[in-house]
């Protein structure tokens, strides 16, 4: 924990990605509660209010939707999604780049070619046509969708992070002392490889806020009457000149939660790659 | 003198900073070099013998500072600029690195790299370059520089690309030339020719040398004056018999007799050690350097302490500690060396000679063992037919320049990889080839120590969890307390306490981690310990504890030792039998002073003639191998050595296999030649 004050204290970039990516959490958790509008009520006397009137802090939409209380409910739905997104993609990833490295040969060659086939079709694409071929953008569709889309690239970072281990004696010491191939992966190897797969685990969280919203924005993400931080914008579009802060704001939005999750994300890569 | 120095260092000192404050890598050095000496620089690993080279360079990394003077032809290095340095580097001092192959433009042509060198430094036109790329190549004994020219850099051996490294310093025609451990990376008998090359150059090209080492043994080859460092500082220099002959300082001295050569055997003696390890220096640190590992350390080592002249051209940091032999006599010490020993070591342990007389109990018997590996349409013969005995409570030392499968040989019988040919016997039965279908008991039985200790523990687990995950695992002690029992009692026997326990491999230095391998192996209670190049990557004075260590614990657990290195001294030192072999095959198997001493195959011969000799006057007439081991996917009919071999008879070495020929009850050899033939020194 010292070391962790240290480093932050010399990387300050990252210091302020922690703080914004706190205050988005803590946002998301107690916000709604102290809000006081709801994120769906719609406030007829104030249809397209600039921010601070009528006590909207930033504003209402064409519906008189509180902009605050919808961005603030969206930071919920597009979190939750993200981190599950980028768990079960690392989690699927490792466990099949970690198999493919580890057992190398056919098993790899046959894995390898498999995930390059899913990663020759772009995450955005992939994601949007199964979404609208399956009708249905509840939070498992997309939660599940998304890890998918992701899982070929995180494969290829634990494969490669695995390789860096495998041919190093304590494999082999292991090895002859009769461990399972189970405990030379996961007990002997990934704490070593761990690096670039945590790198890679906020890497895709950053990379599933911008998929999410960008889904959202493409009328595939989650449906009303949950709010969607890239459905806000595109809801807006049309009013833009009237009341630009209705897409401004969730605009801003992503882009300081995902600037937030990159700076860690590069710190991380800093701290636990470069300086060993 | 008529010799004024080229270039004079004076009070030079190098600190860095770290975390930690600021750290001193060298300290108020000064040293002259004449016109046409060279200067041998030894020292331990982390004793400023690079940063050294580095600030005379003025390649230091960005935070380093420098003090002190380095008068080039009168001029002051330091002072210099950056665009200054650059018409001095390469030009006037030229430097060649410990690896060749990273020193080398793998996407140019090995032509094209020498003949840049031409071009930018000395303007030369293109056909110029060449022919002054091709002369150097041919001075330095190569017998086709066209060709080589014509290659890239992999696809010519390391001992040729360091040639090329040596050629491209030699075409600016350099005042100096600094050469920082180029043989290091090197088989011995590459070492060998380089070394002979090296020795020549300073005659042939009218320059001076600073050769550094860590090996004495290669800088007396090489050297008119040596220097010793220690932390940062020349604790002695002077010439280099001297050095030898009648070190002063004591780090000197340990230096020299840690290191295992000729004569010294583990029957006659234990290695000498130095204790503790070589610290970091901190800059407001006083006093000799070296008081705290040192034997003779008494309260005068704070002050009285500074080179002094003690006899004319050696200076040494410390007068005090041999003092009372002074007059030194050559004949006293010869005297003092004839009784098997120098003083240091005289009051060591003496172990006594494995009795061999009521014939010896084979513990592993290796019979037609092969090892094929097939990559695309070739097939490496890793191993060829290779058959052996080990026996019980015996030392077998394996040896054989890179490539010769000596490690194969002891990842088979480990049981890292199976075998594709032959059959493996331990202990009355066959064992299964590899580690997954080898049982517990097997797996018990046989362990293996790796080169590079800082890769065989995982970095992630402290030293309690690396000891205990084999008696959970191999010897199935359930109770926790039990198995930590077992393991503190496992570190004490390596010299290590307990509070070893919670640390990681990372704060270990390289001894200990060694140390802490050796505790696992040694925990399963193996009876065949292999020992793949277990301590050579290790600094001497390391090596010689680890050695010691290793003799210990086998005196005392009675396991056999398949112990797998390119050092003869080392394989001498440590051996009761001696197995020699040259690309896959056995060359010659005895007793270990069957085997050193004539009659030997000619391959061993060569071998000894390369080692490295500690002791200058020992030297006698080398024989040098040409080329390197032949391409070993091309099946060979014959001889595997015939085509190197300085005692080849004629066709029937290259067309029939050598038959085996026994020279006594425990000593084969694989040779066409006649036992007469075979003798040593009398060239036929």
């Amino acid at each position: 924990m010292n070391k962790l004050g240290y480093a932050l204290r010399r990387n300050p970039a990252a210091a302020v990605g922690l703080v914004a990516l706190a205050a988005w959490v803590v946002l998301a958790l107690v916000g709604p509660s102290v809000l006081r509008f709801s994120h769906t009520a719609m406030d007829m006397e104030s249809q397209l209010s600039a921010p601070g009137l009528n006590g909207h802090a930033l504003g209402t939409d064409a519906l008189g939707r509180d902009i605050l209380s919808r961005i603030v409910y969206g930071s919920r739905s597009i979190l939750s999604v993200a981190l599950l997104t980028s768990l079960f993609s690392s989690v699927a990833g490792v466990a099949l780049g970690f198999s493919a490295g580890y057992f190398g040969g056919k098993i790899d060659a046959a894995f390898m070619r498999f995930l390059d086939i899913l990663m020759a079709i772009p995450p955005l694409v992939l994601s949007m046509v199964v979404l609208g071929a399956l009708g249905d953008s509840s939070v498992g569709a997309l939660t599940l969708i998304v890890s998918i889309a992701y899982t070929p690239a995180t494969a290829r970072v634990a494969r490669s992070a695995l390789l860096s281990c495998k041919s190093l004696e304590y494999v082999d010491a292991a090895r002859l002392r009769g461990e399972s191939h189970a405990y030379i992966m996961f007990v002997e190897i990934l704490p070593n490889a761990i690096g670039p797969i945590l790198v890679e685990v906020t890497a895709r969280f950053a990379y599933s806020i911008m998929m999410i919203a960008s889904l959202g924005f493409l009328g595939v993400g989650l449906q009303p009457p949950t709010p969607d931080w890239g459905m806000m914008v595109i809801e807006n579009k049309t009013v833009i000149r009237e009341a630009p802060w209705a897409v401004l704001y969730p605009s801003l939005a992503i882009a300081s939660l995902v600037i937030a999750v990159s700076l860690i994300s590069d710190f991380l890569a800093k701290a636990l790659i470069h300086d060993e | 003198m008529t010799n004024k120095p080229l270039l004079s260092v004076r009070n030079l000192g190098v600190r860095f900073p770290s975390p930690d404050g600021e750290v001193v890598a060298v300290r108020d050095l000064s040293f002259d070099l004449g016109r046409r000496e060279t200067l041998g620089v030894i020292g331990e690993s982390g004793c400023g013998k690079s940063t050294l080279s580095y600030a005379i360079m003025d390649y230091l990394s960005a935070g380093a500072r420098r003090s002190g003077a380095v008068l080039f032809k009168g001029q002051d290095l330091l002072l210099k600029s950056e665009r200054e340095m650059r018409e001095i580097r390469g030009n006037r001092i030229a430097m060649v690195y410990q690896n060749p192959y990273s020193a080398l433009n793998p996407s140019l042509t090995i032509g094209e790299q020498l003949d840049e060198v031409s071009r930018a430094h000395r303007n030369l036109g293109k056909d110029e370059a060449r022919e002054a790329s091709l002369t150097t190549l041919r001075e330095l004994s190569l017998g086709d520089p066209e060709g080589v020219a014509r290659r890239y850099p992999h696809q010519i051996s390391g001992g040729i690309q360091q040639r090329v490294c040596i050629a491209m310093a030699l075409l600016c025609r350099p005042d100096i030339m600094i050469l920082d451990e180029p043989t290091t990376a090197l088989d011995v008998t590459t070492e060998a020719v380089i070394l002979d090359i090296v020795a020549g150059l300073k005659e042939r090209y009218d320059m001076s040398m600073i050769y550094i080492s860590h090996d004495i043994g290669i800088v007396n080859k090489v050297s008119d004056r040596v220097a010793v460092m220690y932390r940062g500082e020349i604790v002695e220099h002077g010439p280099q018999e001297r050095i030898y002959e009648r070190p002063e300082h004591p780090y000197t001295r340990a230096l020299i007799n840690c290191m295992p050569r000729a004569g010294v055997k583990k029957e006659l003696t234990a290695l000498n050690t130095i204790p503790g390890y070589v610290k970091r220096r901190s800059a407001d640190e006083e006093g000799c350097p070296f008081a705290e590992r040192c034997v003779k350390r008494s309260p005068g080592c704070e002050d009285d302490y500074g080179l002094a002249e003690l006899e004319p051209g050696h200076f040494a940091a410390c007068g005090r500690a041999y003092a009372d032999e002074r007059p030194w006599t050559r004949e006293a010490e010869a005297a003092a060396r004839a009784t098997g020993a120098v003083p240091e070591i005289a009051g060591a342990e003496v172990r006594e000679a494995t009795s061999d007389e009521n014939g010896p109990e084979p513990l592993l018997s290796l019979r037609g063992v092969g090892k094929f590996y097939r990559n695309q349409k070739k097939t490496v013969r890793a191993l060829d037919g290779v058959d052996f005995e080990l026996f019980k409570d015996d030392v077998l030392g394996v040896v054989g320049e890179s490539g010769c499968g000596k490690s194969t040989a002891g990842h088979v019988i480990a049981g890292l990889a199976a075998a594709d040919r032959g059959a493996i016997l331990f202990d009355g039965g066959e064992i299964a080839g590899s580690w997954q279908r080898r049982d517990r008991r097997a797996l018990r039985e046989v362990q293996l120590i790796f080169q590079n200790p800082g890769r065989s523990l995982n970095p992630s687990f402290s030293v309690q969890a690396i000891l205990e995950r084999p008696l959970k695992k191999l010897l199935g002690v359930k109770d926790p307390a039990e198995r930590r029992r077992r393991a503190v009692e496992m570190l004490r026997k390596v010299d290590l306490g307990e509070e070893y326990l919670s640390r990681r491999p990372r704060r270990l230095s390289g001894g200990e981690k060694q140390r802490v391998a050796l505790a696992r192996a040694f925990l399963s209670s193996p009876k065949l310990l292999v020992c793949d190049e277990a301590t050579s990557a290790l600094d001497v004075s390391v090596q010689a504890s680890v050695l010691n260590l290793l003799n210990e614990l086998q005196a005392e657990s009675g396991a056999s030792y398949l112990f797998i290195s390119h050092d003869l001294n080392v394989v001498n030192y440590v051996s009761d039998h001696v197995l020699v072999m040259y690309l896959g095959r056995v060359c010659e198997y005895g007793r270990r002073d069957e085997v050193v001493t004539p009659p030997y195959h000619p391959y061993t011969e060569a071998l000894l003639s390369a080692a490295p000799e500690v002791d200058p006057a020992r030297r006698d007439k080398p024989i040098r191998l040409k080329g390197s081991p032949p391409d070993p996917t091309r099946p060979i009919r014959g001889c595997p050595f015939a085509g190197r071999c300085h005692k080849k008879i004629g066709p029937i070495c290259d067309e029939t296999p050598p038959p085996r020929l026994a020279l006594s009850a425990t000593h084969h050899i694989y040779c066409h030649l006649p036992p007469e033939g075979l003798q040593g020194a009398v060239r036929l």
